[in-house]
């Protein structure tokens, strides 16, 4: 089998061409290793994958796992053009029965050398599962996605990831939390104008909404946001009578509501709407992040009084749905990140089954 | 003395993109070529990539009488024209357009001021940029001095380094060219001085945010390979080409008052020979780059009057053929004298005095309608001490590193490899890297990167005021001995050649040639 997807890889650049036709390049820039815990998925990311390459050119060699069934290897192999001639190569694989613990092996061998590679899990894992531990060392950069594995996935990862030494430690990245960026900034500039930064300390009230139907525990990304918020304002989390309180660095409390609300997303109850409300010295300050399809509304209103009110408001795209977009710009982020390391580590620890959303 | 305020702890750790503080760009010359080419298709770029604030404001000032919803629908057409990013994203022009308007206004008249003061206080109020403003001065040179009074007298220009404790900031664009000579280059900026401090201004060399250029830093003082071999001990000499295909097009007039040496040499060839020749920076910080980079500039030998004849040589393009279309000579271009003795053609021996560089000759040369458009570096290393290989076995070629600046940026070593077969054949090969290919083509405008390190106060792309006039002292020499000399009339080319034949004896004399790149 890998004889064959040698001799196709091979004879992709063998052919000269046709007179008229735009030669053709190999480019390569990374070993792009995108693992599916289903054919289904792996095939419905090929498209992601070869919009990728077209803006980072890469090896990409795409795996759809299915444990069950007989033993099954099946693999093509094709190149992946840009209009200008620049072409990245995809192996494409489905790994079927015992053929999936083989895996592993199967991509090594293909991956090139002297070009970093960045494996790409799509859905739960932990790290000692068998298709994953060969593979993940092999890694700079591990991205997993929290909001459709799973929080304890992520948790897994980073710590297998933290025993590493500092030499062969890879970054670890997630979907989800790449697809909070936008909320984070737009909930750092709540804070960004000098009278207002001090009220960061200040929080009084977090309402977090997530796409769901009622009753369903909080998800992923909400998990991520507020493990986010409450390390970088220094919250700490405690239950009382089954609920969650958070507690400020100068002991006051910060109310929490979880919400459910119809929305985009729902499958991964994705984070829908987040609002603070901050207070403080003859100074309030109510910010809100409203999720409108793709594109989130913010509205600020700082007050001092009866007769001096600022509101702003604009309007910031969430390109949440692009699932290029998200892989592309969650490539080209730095491989570390301790911020998520600290948001996930404090998100771990909360009794998630305290925290449905109503 | 005001403390500085605590950061913001939501901002800790916070990786995702590059974004500036939220601020206003407010262009003057909104009406103006490089808005409509430049400016704006690369703001919207940067909005398309989510690498503006979400508190960001685009104010167009120019003379003529424009509604908010004309000014938009024009700048609609600039970024639809000449964007990277096509087909227009409906979604991110309509949150790009929201923060668009125009202010009507002379520079000259104090009344534009005022009406561009409320305008952004209004701004400030609805759009949530906090007073901070980024002045962009796409205007003509003689339009900077009125344009920085203008803003001074009606108080636009907020203290420099208030923003470390919380307050707003202004900083200001200037296009090039800065000046017309050393003296005009002073004036203008003492004039600039009167109203900014140093650290408020970005003088803009658009090469400087091209990403080969930016990459020279990387390559060489990322890289152990190169760093040791990168002096007297092992290159020959150095060869900067900035060569363009096209004539002077519509700006017979200004370059009429200019020549390639104030267009091009003074400020890009200069900037490329210092990136070439300095020595590693304590740091990246941008005063640490920009001392070193006036370190070379320093070091460049003074040309004697008596030196620029055997030492320069300039040229006027004549009628030829580029591309294969006849095109006509300088002198027949609209708004060029019959007469002119402008340079359209310059090529010049330099040398960098010291310790690295003593002895190597930098060969720059900058022309228009030459054969090929191109810009690159070309280090060229010694030849070998001994032939151990037979000339008739294909000679040896001294290798050549050459950074290509544009088009089709990259590097390229060339070195000499055995044919394959029974006998030793020795032939020239390179070992090739692409921008285009090795990370796909979608690299940003320089114009975009420039923008966005202004908006975030990043001045390591940008020229100081130090830099401007040691090019200027420079140049000026050489300007100043043609015209001691009468300003003889230039040797005529024939557009699509590659420059007079005396620039090839410059190279000649030393037993050079130049390269046909």
């Amino acid at each position: 089998m890998l004889g064959r997807v040698d001799a196709e890889l091979r004879a992709l650049w063998a052919t000269a061409p046709a007179p008229g036709e735009i030669p053709k390049a190999r480019a390569c820039t990374m070993n792009l290793v995108v693992v599916a815990s289903s054919p289904a998925l792996a095939q419905q990311w090929t498209p992601v994958v070869d919009e990728v390459v077209q803006g980072t050119p890469a090896r990409a060699i795409v795996v759809g796992l299915e444990a069950d069934g007989a033993d099954a290897l099946e693999a093509s192999v094709s190149a992946v053009c840009t209009p200008a001639g620049v072409c990245s190569e995809r192996v494409t694989f489905v790994a079927r029965g015992g053929m999936v613990t083989r895996m592993p092996s199967v991509v090594r061998s293909l991956c090139l050398t002297d070009v970093p590679t960045t494996l790409v899990w799509l859905g739960r894992v932990q790290a000692d599962d068998p298709a994953f531990a060969p593979l993940a060392p092999e890694a700079g950069r591990i991205v997993l996605d929290a909001a459709q594995g799973s929080l304890s996935s992520l948790a897994s990862v980073i710590y297998w990831a933290r025993a590493r030494g500092e030499a062969e430690r890879p970054g670890v990245a997630d979907l989800a939390w790449t697809r909070l960026a936008p909320w984070q900034e737009l909930c750092a500039q709540m804070f960004d104008e000098p009278r207002v930064r001090a009220l960061a300390s200040q929080v009084a009230r977090l309402t977090l909404v997530q796409a769901s139907a009622p009753g369903v525990e909080l998800g992923s990304e909400g998990a991520l946001m507020l493990g986010w918020l409450a390390t970088r304002l220094s919250w700490r989390a405690a239950s009382f009578a089954g609920k969650l309180r958070l507690l400020r660095a100068d002991g006051g409390t910060v109310a929490v509501t979880l919400k459910s609300a119809a929305g985009p997303d729902e499958g991964r109850s994705a984070l829908h709407g987040l609002r603070l409300e901050a207070g403080g010295a003859g100074l309030t300050m109510t910010g809100e992040i409203a999720r409108e399809h793709d594109a989130a509304a913010w509205r600020m209103e700082v007050s001092a009084g009866a007769g001096d009110v600022r509101r702003i408001e604009q309007r910031v795209r969430l390109r949440a749905s692009d699932a290029a977009g998200l892989l592309e710009r969650t490539l080209r982020r730095p491989a570390r990140d301790a911020a998520l390391v600290d948001a996930v580590a404090w998100a771990d620890e909360l009794r998630r089954e305290e925290l449905a959303c109503v | 003395m005001v403390e500085p305020i605590a950061p913001n702890p939501l901002r800790r750790g916070l990786l995702e993109d590059r974004t500036s503080d939220a601020c206003t760009v407010v262009i003057f010359g909104a009406s103006g070529d490089l808005t409509r080419r430049k400016l704006v298709p690369a703001l919207y770029n940067l909005a398309w990539g989510r690498f503006l604030p979400g508190g960001f404001a685009v104010v167009g000032v120019a003379r003529r009488e424009k509604t908010q919803e004309s000014f938009r629908a024009e700048l609609k057409d600039a970024v639809s024209k000449f964007s990277r990013r096509l087909p227009i994203d409906p979604a991110a022009w309509n949150d790009f357009e929201r923060g668009v308007s125009y202010v009507r206004g002379a520079a000259s008249e104090p009344a534009t001021y005022e009406a561009l003061r409320a305008h952004l206080e209004k701004v400030d109020a609805e759009r949530g940029t906090r007073g901070n403003r980024l002045f962009y001065l796409a205007v003509p040179t003689a339009e900077f001095g009125p344009i920085v009074e203008g803003l001074r007298a009606s108080r636009l220009v907020a203290p420099p380094g208030q923003e470390k404790s919380g307050g707003a900031w202004t900083r200001v664009v200037f296009e090039k060219p800065f000046g017309h000579d050393l003296a005009s280059a002073r004036a203008l900026n003492d004039a600039v001085a009167s109203a900014f401090d140093e650290a408020q201004v970005f003088r803009i060399d658009h090469y400087l945010g091209k990403e080969t250029v930016q990459n020279l830093l990387v390559f060489r003082f990322a890289n152990s390979l190169f760093e040791p071999v990168w002096g007297r001990g092992h290159v020959d000499h150095v060869q900067i080409t900035v060569s363009e295909d096209i004539g002077v097009e519509s700006r017979g007039a200004f370059y009429e008052q200019t020549g390639v040496t104030r267009d091009i040499v003074e400020n890009h060839v200069m900037q490329l020979l210092c990136l070439t020749a300095m020595e590693p920076p304590i740091s990246l910080a941008a005063d640490a780059i920009r001392d070193e980079k006036v370190k070379v500039l320093r070091s460049l030998r003074k040309m004697e009057r008596s030196d620029v004849g055997r030492s320069v040589v300039r040229g006027q393009y004549a009628r030829g053929i580029v591309r294969g279309e006849d095109v006509v000579g300088y002198r027949e271009e609209p708004d060029v004298s019959a007469e002119s003795r402008v340079e359209t053609y310059v090529a010049m021996r330099c040398f960098v005095d010291n310790w690295r560089w003593s002895g190597v000759p930098f060969y720059v040369r900058a022309g228009k309608r030459m054969a090929r458009r191109v810009t690159e570096i070309a280090v060229v290393f010694h030849e070998l001490p001994h032939a151990l290989f037979r000339a008739q076995d294909g000679g040896i070629a001294p290798n050549v590193l050459s950074v290509r600046v544009q088009p089709d940026e990259g590097i390229a070593l060339r070195f000499t490899s055995k044919e394959p077969g029974q006998q030793t054949i020795l032939r020239d090969v390179s070992m090739d890297f692409r921008y285009g290919t090795a990370f796909g083509s979608n690299t940003p405008e320089a114009y975009e990167r420039l923008l966005l390190d202004a908006m975030r106060g990043e001045a390591t792309l940008f020229t100081r005021r130090d830099e401007v006039e040691e090019q200027w002292a420079y140049v000026d020499r050489v300007l100043e001995a043609w015209a001691a000399d009468g300003n003889p009339p230039p040797p005529l080319y024939a557009s699509g050649s590659w420059g007079p034949e005396q620039s090839d004896d410059l190279l000649a004399r030393d037993g050079r040639r130049w390269r046909k790149p």
